[in-house]
């Protein structure tokens, strides 16, 4: 078990593992921001455009935050899964507008 | 003992990477959540265009309840970061963590579809059903899809933390646990759309 133990000391030393401070700060700004959304929305009597507008803004962030660091986007040699991300949001907003443009106009 | 200790000894820092079969997994598994996102997105764009067709149904501000949409959102949210903690024992090398991670993580999402099931009954009991409305309809084949996800995901971290029981973690191993994480993670990237779009903003307007 000590053996053990001293191999993976060496692989921490060469590798150094990166420690779960980052991931728990992504979870609490992903919580912080996912209280904003509904406390905007549980509040009332704001302006609605305004809610809208926090929804949206909130969800963008919370969304890159956790395909950063989550999903490891951030990190190196992550190239082709972005570009394959990108792909599939520029398809599906081709598909949308196209779908738009031939049901109403 | 000393096979399996020899195993880890010689494991890699990053095992799901350290085979070019691994690393073509893990891309694979990108490219198909690139078509995930195509699916997922002409969902919610149904969905935005179909949500005022409320027919003679239930209005959508008074049928949706926030707390038991925000328990969700918790749920599926702590257990995204379980799984984080499992990748990270596993580049630790430490199976015991890994499979030790990864019960909460198949738990929770369990408690969330157990949520989800108890919210779609109290819906239908409302007369929010499948065929009441082009609303409604968009709304079950949204979110349904997503619970679909949900319960594959908890299928297949299920008999993955049996193949890590049995043969412990390998270079073929890593990139299944790794790639079944991503996946886990993109569940709850779609869940936030959901809450946003489908709960909090039918809720506003």
């Amino acid at each position: 078990m000590s053996e053990n133990h001293s191999a993976t000391g060496e692989q921490t030393k060469r590798h150094r593992v990166e420690g779960p401070q980052k991931h728990i700060i992504a979870f609490i700004l992903s919580l912080v921001l996912t209280i904003i959304a509904f406390a905007a929305v549980a509040a009332g009597e704001i302006n609605t455009t305004f809610v809208y507008m926090i929804l949206v803004v909130m969800a963008m962030i919370q969304v890159f935050v956790q395909l950063a660091f989550w999903m490891h986007l951030k990190d190196r040699g992550h190239l082709f899964p972005i570009i394959s991300m990108i792909a599939g949001v520029v398809f599906v907003f081709a598909m949308v507008i196209m779908a738009l443009y031939w049901v109403w106009w | 003992m000393s096979a399996h200790q020899h195993a880890e000894g010689h494991l890699p820092h990053e095992p799901e990477k350290a085979t070019l079969e691994g690393r073509n997994k893990v891309l694979g598994f990108w490219i198909f959540l690139g078509a995930e996102v195509v699916l997922f997105g002409t969902l919610f764009a149904t969905f935005i265009a179909l949500r005022h067709r409320v027919e003679d149904g239930p209005d959508p501000a008074h049928l949706f309840e926030l707390p038991m949409i925000f328990a969700a959102t918790m749920i599926l949210l702590t257990s995204s970061l379980m799984s984080v903690f499992a990748v990270q024992a596993m580049h630790r090398h430490n199976v015991k963590a890994l499979i030790a991670w990864l019960y909460p993580t198949v738990l929770l999402g369990l408690s969330f579809l157990v949520l989800e099931i108890y919210e779609f009954t109290h819906y239908v009991h409302e007369g929010h059903r499948m065929n009441t409305s082009a609303f409604s309809s968009a709304f079950y084949t949204l979110v349904g899809f997503h619970g679909a996800h949900v319960a594959f995901g908890i299928l297949w971290i299920s008999l993955l933390i049996g193949q890590l029981y049995k043969k412990g973690l390998t270079v073929v191993t890593a990139p299944k646990v790794y790639v079944s994480m991503i996946y886990w993670h993109f569940i709850d990237v779609v869940w936030v759309f959901i809450f946003s779009v489908v709960y909090l903003m039918q809720k506003v307007g």
